[in-house]
Parts: structure tokens; sequence; C-alpha cells
């Protein structure tokens, strides 16, 4: 009978430590935005500023029939889901039609984890996609892969939804 | 039955009292227990100048690191400013063991001379001696104002020194990565430096694209790092002062993790020419590259031994991440942590005996400690947040890391043995992958 009093009294007090633990505010990115695009492509710094990466998913629709550029992976894997094949048999397809063309093949992950580590893990996420297109027959000089790790994140979020978003791997043409 | 609920639930109250209030606070958080007590009273001023920074930033540097209990300004209710007309009972009441007076005159146009002395509290109490033998510190300068912060911070190392035997490192700076995030223009990086609290910001390079892993050279003048622009992974060497900088690495695939040598002669570096991340040094007169690991794996984030003998890199050769040391004469390479499934950033601290960490356990990312003769691992981070990227600072007396705090990408600072922690002020943005600058002075 006592226990069962202690149970409860711990199952209240701990549900009360994990919900104070839980919540945080969401913050609105309305922060000088509009000057920093007016100032973008001027930079008052000695050294460079950098130059820009653009996502050309609108182009890549006219692309065949490629229905995705975007790849996802599961936490800590590389290995490709079987349903992403024939989006990516498709870009070989494009790639081996044009052979002008050219890709970024970019690998990303969530932010858990250490910085490095995670551009090793996006490059293999990377790579593997690189294989496939390779295996179908498309010239390895068409392929570029660059891994961003954690550093270009898909979203600001930290839920589980949000990193599933994060591990992806992205094909970004360049040419052609 | 009934007291034993009534206490339980009354003490796991309280941990939820401690833990929501561990990461709120701007400044100290945690303090340790037998700090040293010391008094710092209000200078004298003479002339034109304005505020109290001195004495302030004094007490902020002493306070912050954990091993001072400060009385300053709005605890003192006596303010003497000359060593010979001083009272040392009033300070003995009070608890303190130490006193910083000091004077601040004005002698020309933004030209001041400024006095301080540390003085002794129980030496001065001795009757029979003189008051000038309380005093074990007694300097002047003479300085600008724009240089009182910097004096401030170069006193506050003296009066460290001299009370805890442990070089102080209030004038030692940061580098950091500040990311802005909009939603109607592109995510937007900025390379920074700033003083180790936190002030005098200065940006080294902005850019469109990521920039990661900033890595202090071993005087100070220089800053490694990668980045992304031009859609391209490559490390860059750039000059602090001056903001010139020249391209060291640019192969296909990844180029990072750059990591000094203790002579400033090679970085330690990773390069996926391979095929795979693997590391090299390059030597940067020659800029001829020694490969040091040829696998299939992922190694990656070395760093040197202060005895310039080894380098340990995180490597996933075992399945997961865990932490190696390569032995640069035999290039023998052992596993160095056994704690848990993910070990990775591993460095040095100065004294070569410790190795700082990030470690996963229970889901969860912290900074840990492993000390290399006896093999303890110890959790130095605790909060309800995952931590990464730790950097230890040049005394080995704490550790700088990332952390998040009401869902934004902050620093926080942890003493070596856990026993103090701080997060630095708020900034605009989001602030990661920090860098703790060597000994500047």
């Amino acid at each position: 009978m006592q226990f069962k009093k202690l149970a409860n009294a711990i199952l209240i007090t701990t549900s009360i430590i994990a919900l104070s633990a839980c919540t945080h505010t969401k913050k609105n990115m309305d922060d000088d935005a509009s000057m920093r695009g007016n100032n973008m492509t001027s930079h008052s710094e000695t050294s460079g500023a950098g130059g820009r990466s653009t996502y050309d998913d609108n182009v890549n629709r006219s692309k065949g029939t490629i229905s995705k550029n975007t790849y996802y992976f599961d936490f800590d894997k590389s290995e490709i889901h079987s349903n992403d094949l024939p989006a990516i048999y498709a870009q070989a397809d494009y790639l081996m039609g044009h052979p002008a063309a050219k890709i970024i093949l970019e690998g990303h992950t969530d932010p858990r984890g250490s910085r490095e580590y995670n551009v090793g893990l996006g490059e293999r996420r990377a790579n593997s996609i690189a294989e496939v297109l390779k295996d179908r027959g498309v010239n390895p000089t068409q392929i570029r892969v660059l891994s961003y790790g954690a550093e270009r994140l898909a979203s600001n979020g930290r839920t589980e939804q949000e990193y599933q978003l994060d591990r992806r791997s992205v094909v970004v043409y360049i040419q052609g | 039955m009934r007291k034993l609920t009534a206490i339980l639930f009354f003490f796991l109250l309280t941990l939820i009292g401690k833990s929501a209030i561990a990461v709120i606070s701007l400044e100290l958080t945690r303090g340790m227990s037998g700090a040293f007590p010391i008094a710092i009273v209000p200078f004298a001023i003479q002339g034109q100048t304005t505020e109290q920074n001195i004495p302030a930033i004094i007490g902020n540097d002493l306070q912050n690191s954990g091993r001072f209990k400060v009385y300053g300004a709005n605890r003192l209710s006596y303010f003497p400013t000359d060593v010979h007309d001083i009272k040392f009972d009033y300070f003995r009441h009070l608890g303190a063991d130490n006193v910083v007076i000091g004077k601040i005159q004005e002698v020309g146009i933004n030209r001041y001379q400024v006095n301080f002395q540390l003085l002794d509290v129980v030496k001065g109490k001795t009757a029979d001696e003189t008051p000038e033998s309380a005093v074990i510190l007694s300097h002047q300068y003479i300085v600008s104002g724009d240089d009182f912060r910097s004096l401030a911070h170069h006193i506050s190392d003296l009066i460290y020194q001299q009370i805890t035997g442990v070089r102080g490192i209030f004038s030692t700076r940061l580098a950091y990565i500040v990311v802005k995030r909009s939603q109607n223009t592109h995510t937007h990086y900025a390379l920074e430096i700033s003083d180790q609290d936190g002030y005098n910001p200065k940006s080294l390079l902005g850019s469109n694209d990521p920039i990661m892993s900033p890595a202090w050279s071993p005087d100070g003048r220089q800053l490694a790092y990668v980045s992304f622009e031009n859609r391209k992974a490559a490390i860059y060497i750039q000059d602090v002062a001056t903001g010139r900088r020249h391209l060291v690495s640019e192969f296909t695939g990844i180029n990072g993790a750059p990591s000094w040598s203790p002579d400033g002669r090679q970085l330690a570096l990773v390069l996926s020419k391979t095929g795979t991340p693997n590391i090299y040094i390059m030597d940067l007169a020659t800029r001829q590259l020694t490969p040091l690991t040829n696998d299939y794996y992922i190694n990656t984030e070395p760093a040197w031994a202060p005895n310039s003998r080894s380098i340990i890199f995180t490597s996933n050769r075992s399945g997961s991440p865990q932490i190696y040391q390569l032995d640069l004469a035999t290039r023998q390479v052992t596993r160095v942590t056994y704690e848990g499934k993910y070990n990775a950033r591993a460095s040095f601290s100065p004294d070569g005996n410790h190795i700082v960490v990030l470690n996963q356990q229970s889901g969860m990312y912290n900074i840990g400690t492993l000390d290399l003769d006896s093999g303890i691992f110890r959790v130095l981070t605790n909060g309800s947040e995952d931590s990464e990227s730790p950097a230890t600072a040049p005394n080995g007396s704490m550790v700088l890391f990332g952390t998040f705090f009401h869902g934004k990408s902050i620093l926080g600072m942890v003493a070596m043995d856990g026993s103090v922690q701080l997060r630095l002020p708020a900034r605009d943005g989001d602030v990661q992958d920090p860098a703790w600058s060597p000994f500047l002075s």
C-alpha cells in the first residue's frame, strides 16, 4: 500500500522534471534580414566573402523523369533507401545522356555529435549515391562529392523529425 | 513510510530547482567552495575618467574563474585607497584574505597613470609591522583610456598567478563561428574572435558558405580554418592582425580539421583525396604532405600532444567513433577511449596528462576528461542539452564548449574539475565551434 503512494509520488515528480527539461521557445528569425539581403554581395571584411550555394531544384524538374534530388538517410547510416533508387537511376540516365552535365553531390548530417566527424559521415552518404550512379555508367568526372557535415542544416529545430530532414544527400546540377 | 515519501518528494523537488537554474544565469552558474576571498576596492580617481572599469573588470575576471569570492563595491562600506591609512581589521571581519586597492590619475589628454596594490590581510594586521609589509604586488602603468580593459585583464592575470600559483588566462582570446539564419535570405557565417570574456568581438571573415574548425597557431598570431566558399572545402591560414590569408589545402574532397604542431611548423589535417578521410601532416614551409593513416575508415580530428611525440585522432575503425593515439616515431596506433560507444574531437590538456573529449552516453553528448595514467573518465558537463566542440584553456583550468540554451547555440565554460560552470554573454545569432587562444602576453 505504502509503496504505491511512494511510486505515485516518484511518478508525478519525475514527470514534472521531464516537462521542465523539455520546454524551449522557438526564436523568430526577424533580425536585420532585409539589411543582410541588401548587403549580401558587399562585405567589409578584408578576406573573401564566400560564393553562393543555390539549390537548383526547379531546374531539375525539367530533367527527364527525375522525381527528386534529395535522398534521406537513417541515423548514423549511409545506406540508400530502396525507394530512392528509381529517382537515382533517373539522375544516372540524364547524366549519361548529357555528358557535359555536372553535379555536386552534397552530403549532410543532423547536428548531433562532433562536427568534423559529421563531415566524414556526410561524405559517406554522398558517396553511396555516387557509387550507384557510377555503377550505372555515369562518368566519374561528372560527379563531385561535397560534404557539409552538420554545417548546412535543413532546419533549425532539434526534434527527431527535424533531424530526419537534416540527414540527406542532395544532387545539385552546376552545369547542363 | 509516509515520512519517507515526503522526504523523497522534497529531495526530487530540489533537484528540479537545481536543473532549472543551472543554465539561466549570465555569469557563474556554479562556483567552487573554498574559493579565495578577496576584496576589490574602487580605485581613487583624479581627473576626467568616469567609470570604475578597471576594478569592476578585475572583480568579474576573478569571480568568473570560480576560484575567488569577490567582495566588490556593492559589498563594501569602506574604501581605502592608500596602504598607509588602511584598516585591515575591516577586511578581516569581512572575511577577505586579500585586498586590491588602486588609483587612476589623469596625466595628459587620454593618458592615465594607473597604480594598483595587492595586499595580504593577515600580514597587514600584525601590529608591529609596517603597512608596506602587507603589499604583495605593486605596479604602475601609463595607458590611454582605450587600454583600460586590457590593463584590467593583465592585472587580473598578475593577481590570479600570485594567489593560485597558476598562470591566468584573462588576456587570452577566443575564436568561434557565428551563424545568422534568416527566412528572407541566405544563412550568413562569420569567423569571429573576442576577449576571453566575450567582449571586443571582431569579425575576421564573413561568408554565405560555412566556416568551421578555427585553430590558433601556437604564437596566437594566426588562425587556420576550413571554408566552404566557392562550393568546396579548403583550409586557409589567416593573420589575425592584418587579415591577410593564404590558401593551404584545396585537394579534392574533404580538407578539414587543421591542427597546429606545438612548434607551429606543421599542420595536421584531414584529406579524403584517397576516397575516404585520412590524416596527414603538412610541412608549412615546403607544403609537403606525410600520410599518417591510410585506410577506408573515417579518420579525423587530429590533435598534437604537447610533447609533439604523438597525435590523437577520431576513428570509427572499431565500428563507432573512438579516440586513437599514433606515436609519431613508431607509427604505432593504440586505442585510448573505451567509455561508451562514441568518443570524438579529443585534445590534450596542456600538461599532457588528460585528454578532453566529446562523449556520448544514454543519447546525450557531454564533454568529459580522461586521465591517461589512471584511465579514469569523468563527465564535466551535465546539463539537459547536448554539448560539442570542447576547447581547453592554455592554463588547463577551463574547457570552452558549444551547447544550447533556449533553442540557440551558445558557448559555455566549465572548470576542468567540473566545479565551475559559466555561460558566455548572449550574442545575436548562433555561436558554435570555439577555439581558445594560447597565452598572448
